[in-house]
């Protein structure tokens, strides 16, 4: 059983995947922010991908800086196999939970 | 006005005290990107600063959340002791109330400069904790207050220093964290002259 995910932690793993090779921090967090359609902390974006790198279901590597972020380097994340199995998974569940409804729902209450 | 492409220099200190270094290198240059690249011309300098303060305090209010709910949690039960098991003599019970304090304050001081390497973290997380703590202390308090408020209770919260006393004094512990997040700031950076790191 992969590990199991919360929303969030589904949003920025997602991200990665949609960004590819452009996956390093701020780029995640507008990606984050776009889908989930509303300003999020990169605080939040910071601690999830700590800890989905610490679960051993994304890696990271340090990148070169650039002029407007007076040459600090960019953090690139990449998905391990476990985080897409982890990802996978969390989209059966979903689907699982969902099978047999018709959404939006209506006429339920 | 105040023309400037850089946030404040007093946040980004913040910043780089509560990161480990290769951290805060990637973190602030994302922050730093996004505020020239998106936000200063969105929201203008001064609701870029606030933005970037706001993103920095999300980073300490994260940081300290943990230590500050010990520390209020530790608060709030002797404040709970005070009120419910009503005493005459409160010496041991503010002994243990003082040290269980000020041990979480230089444990956290002491892991968040040595994870940082700087003395400065030291003391921004003793004041993150006491003032996050403060907060959680009075709602914690207020809640007691709210389910425990017979006349007995009345009359061991008047024993016990005031209902003044037990809402207003985690405000005033704040000075304590910046001490005692010194102190463990120093003791830190001493054990990392003593004990070599990778």
């Amino acid at each position: 059983m992969a590990e199991v995910l919360g929303t969030f932690e589904q949003a920025v793993l997602l991200a990665i995947v949609r960004l590819r090779d452009a996956a390093y921090g701020r780029a995640i967090l507008q990606e984050v922010e776009k889908r989930l359609t509303r300003e999020v902390a990169a605080g939040a974006v910071h601690a999830t991908l700590e800890r989905l790198e610490n679960k051993g279901l994304v890696r990271s590597q340090l990148g070169s800086g650039t002029a407007i972020r007076a040459g600090r380097p960019r953090r690139y994340y990449q998905l391990e196999p476990s985080g897409l199995s982890a990802l996978n998974d969390a989209r059966e569940v979903m689907e699982e939970l969902w099978r047999g409804l018709t959404w939006p729902l209506k006429g339920y209450v | 006005m105040k023309i400037d492409n850089s946030p404040p220099t007093w946040a980004e200190a913040l910043l780089r005290a509560f990161l480990k270094p290769d951290v805060f290198a990637s973190v602030s240059g994302d922050l730093l990107e996004q505020y020239r690249d998106s936000i200063l011309s969105a929201r203008g300098n001064y609701g870029a600063d606030a933005w970037y303060v706001k993103q920095v305090l999300g980073f300490v209010l994260r940081a300290s959340r943990l230590w500050a709910a010990l520390f209020a949690g530790a608060f709030v039960a002797r404040t709970a002791l005070d009120w419910l098991l009503p005493t005459t003599d409160f010496h041991l019970r503010s002994m243990v109330s003082t040290v269980l304090g000020t041990g979480i304050l230089l444990m956290a001081g002491f892991w968040v400069a040595w994870r940082s390497g700087s003395f400065a973290a030291g003391v921004a997380i003793g004041i993150a904790i006491t003032a996050v703590a403060a907060v959680y202390s009075l709602g914690g308090n207020l809640i007691l207050l709210a389910i425990w408020h017979d006349p007995g209770t009345m009359a061991a919260i008047n024993g016990s220093g005031g209902l003044e006393e037990a809402l207003l004094l985690p405000a005033f512990l704040i000075l304590p964290g910046l001490v005692f997040g010194g102190i463990a700031g120093v003791l830190s950076g001493v054990a990392r002259r003593l004990i070599p790191t990778r």
